[in-house]
């Protein structure tokens, strides 16, 4: 009550080494036992406790406990919150219910205490194990540079966190995680068979938003997980690979995720997003026009191999090949074919200028037209061979240009007759007639009736996996 | 840009001019062949009626085999057009993914056609227009038909 705001943050926090905090139900006072024994000196009261670690009585008293308390100007609409304080949406928050931490064993003690109608102080210690290996000679050192610059930045973001009970310099002694064995629990290292151990023992408050008073706006409650999330995550990575880099929010997220980029990202305003979390349309937005510009061509099938593009059947334009007006084109370069000039044909039997067409599989193992691979992939292997041996081909001519001519025409999973999608432009159709096929075989302007079968070439590539 | 190339693009210069879909003007310049303006009258059936647009068709250098790219100069309150500077337009088969060299210029044409008749606000590059459009149809006819007042008179 008559102490400064930062001295009676500080003192309100039990010790928790060496000196035992004191609390008085009468007036809520508190001091150090040590200082002036178990009797209230503010009151005179005997109903007084010891704070303990796992015992804190002005749990119970929160409610009333705002009149003296230190940030009790800064949220005096909470006054009036419900008495118990386990109303509270978030008294029973834990966010790591369900977040599978392979190293859960490093991490003990992590308390939540509610301080205050809405209000919660967390206590965390980590043990940090680092392999003798990889540390080398310089454990102690290797965990100095992830820890320290952390504990501050993890302070400055959540404000007010404060290790417990500890002047500064304290503090900063055991944030560094300086091996200075037995100064307080959970600040120096222990040192078991092969490998060394790091405390480092935090706390941190975390400060609802307050429309009455809209201050400077903390870490919001719901980032909380986040942050926490962040800080093991941070403590998981090796030592010496932490990046405490001013520029790290500018870098792309998706190429050096970082749980401290996240955090340094969630300061930056405007750029609401934490690696996979995002708070507002705009991050969303981002993230998914980045996620659709590195799938634009990742969807699409990759090159062909030259020696597939190589090895393509190569025949002279037939009359049979031209079309009602007994004139055909190469569609990629759109020159008029003539009777006797050589194409390239493709499994699916459209054909081009083989220039043409070798250029476009080069990056797109997909027919220009039906968007059908020309590698033989598993699934289709069986057809593909039967169409490249020997003069089967004619024979097995399927007809891509008629939808209609799909049905009915599923195999019956046997090697030599898989089963087939039904808008697969590719399969074996024994009842068509040879020249049906052929005069369908070139080029067409309208592409509408192909884009059911590259839709269904695409899905079965997502399915049954890439080509090869 | 390769020789054959430039063949494709005089091609389908020659294709649009013989099939030039109504209410399409287009300017070529032989000296810039990559370059199209395009003038289009907004569709007799469509809120854009009334209204002159002017486009930019520029092709890449590895055209055929990758899409030319639309962009409306002329500022149109549309899902599919962006509402920037650029006024870019990426949809359907002018997408890099979905593009094939067969397809002609004159159905990309005929396609920007249909979507100032029928936007398609499923894939919007404007996704507030986009909700604009399906939510508050009155609404976004009313800015539509503003901005054609506005900006293509």
């Amino acid at each position: 009550m008559d102490h400064s705001d930062g001295q009676a943050h500080a003192d309100r926090t039990p010790t928790p080494a060496h000196r035992d905090m004191m609390y008085c139900h009468e007036c809520r006072d508190e001091w150090f036992r040590d200082e002036h024994g178990l009797t209230c000196p503010e009151c005179g009261s005997d109903f007084t406790e010891i704070i303990e670690e796992d015992h804190d009585p002005r749990d119970d008293e929160m409610p009333g406990h705002n009149e003296h308390a230190e940030d009790g100007d800064s949220i005096p609409s909470l006054e009036e919150a419900p008495p118990n304080p386990h109303d509270h949406p978030l008294a029973h928050h834990n966010p790591f219910r369900d977040h599978n931490d392979p190293e859960e064993g490093d991490i003990s003690n992590l308390q939540w205490r509610q301080v205050g109608p809405g209000r919660f102080a967390v206590t965390g210690t980590i043990y940090r194990t680092i392999s003798p290996n990889r540390g080398g000679g310089g454990n102690q050192n290797a965990g100095n540079p992830p820890i320290g610059p952390f504990a501050s930045m993890l302070n400055s973001i959540i404000g007010g966190a404060r290790p417990r009970s500890q002047p500064q310099g304290q503090d900063g002694q055991s944030s560094q995680g300086q091996p200075t064995p037995g100064t307080s629990l959970g600040s120096g290292p222990r040192v078991t068979l092969g490998e060394s151990r790091f405390h480092y023992t935090s706390s941190a408050r975390l400060y609802p938003r307050d429309a009455d008073h809209p201050g400077p706006q903390l870490e919001p409650m719901d980032e909380l997980n986040n942050v926490l999330i962040g800080l093991m995550a941070a403590f998981g990575e090796p030592p010496g690979q932490h990046n405490h880099d001013p520029q790290a929010p500018g870098n792309d997220p998706h190429v050096h995720f970082n749980p401290l980029l996240a955090l340094l990202s969630q300061m930056m305003p405007g750029n609401a997003a934490a690696g996979d979390f995002v708070y507002s349309q705009e991050a969303l937005d981002r993230i998914i026009s980045q996620l659709m510009e590195q799938n634009a061509t990742g969807n699409a099938p990759g090159p062909a191999s030259q020696d597939d593009i190589n090895s393509l059947p190569r025949k002279p334009v037939t009359v049979e090949m031209l079309g009602p007006e007994g004139r055909a084109e190469c569609s990629i370069c759109m020159e008029e074919v003539l009777i006797g000039e050589e194409v390239t044909e493709l499994p699916c039997h459209h054909w081009f200028h083989h220039p043409c067409v070798a250029m476009w599989l080069s990056e797109h193992d997909t027919c220009p037209h039906c968007r059908h691979g020309i590698t033989k992939t598993s699934e289709n292997s069986a057809n593909s061979s039967n169409d490249n041996s020997g003069g089967a081909s004619e024979a097995n001519a399927s007809n891509p240009q008629m939808p209609g001519a799909f049905a009915g025409a599923t195999g019956d999973g046997t090697p030599e007759h898989p089963f087939l999608l039904p808008d697969s432009p590719h399969h074996p159709a024994p009842n068509q007639d040879q020249g049906a096929s052929s005069s369908h075989s070139g080029p067409v302007s309208g592409d509408e009736s192909h884009s059911g079968g590259g839709f269904g070439e695409r899905l079965r590539r997502g399915w049954f996996g890439p080509p090869r | 840009m390769s020789a054959g190339a430039k063949k494709r693009i005089m091609k389908e210069y020659g294709e649009c001019m013989k099939d030039t879909p109504s209410g399409m003007k287009i300017n070529f310049d032989e000296q810039n062949m990559t370059e199209w303006e395009i003038l289009l009258d907004g569709p007799e059936q469509s809120i854009y009626s009334g209204g002159h647009f002017k486009l930019k068709m520029t092709f890449p250098t590895e055209y055929p085999f990758k899409p030319p790219v639309v962009s409306f100069k002329t500022k149109i309150y549309h899902p599919n057009v962006s509402n920037d500077d650029k006024g870019s337009m990426c949809l359907g088969m002018l997408r890099p993914d979905e593009w094939k060299p067969p397809n002609k210029v004159v159905s990309v044409l005929r396609l920007i056609q249909t979507l100032l008749i029928e936007p398609n606000a499923d894939d919007a590059i404007e996704p507030s227009i986009a909700n604009e459009y399906k939510e508050n149809r009155k609404e976004f006819d009313k800015t539509a038909k503003d901005w054609v007042k506005r900006y293509a008179k």
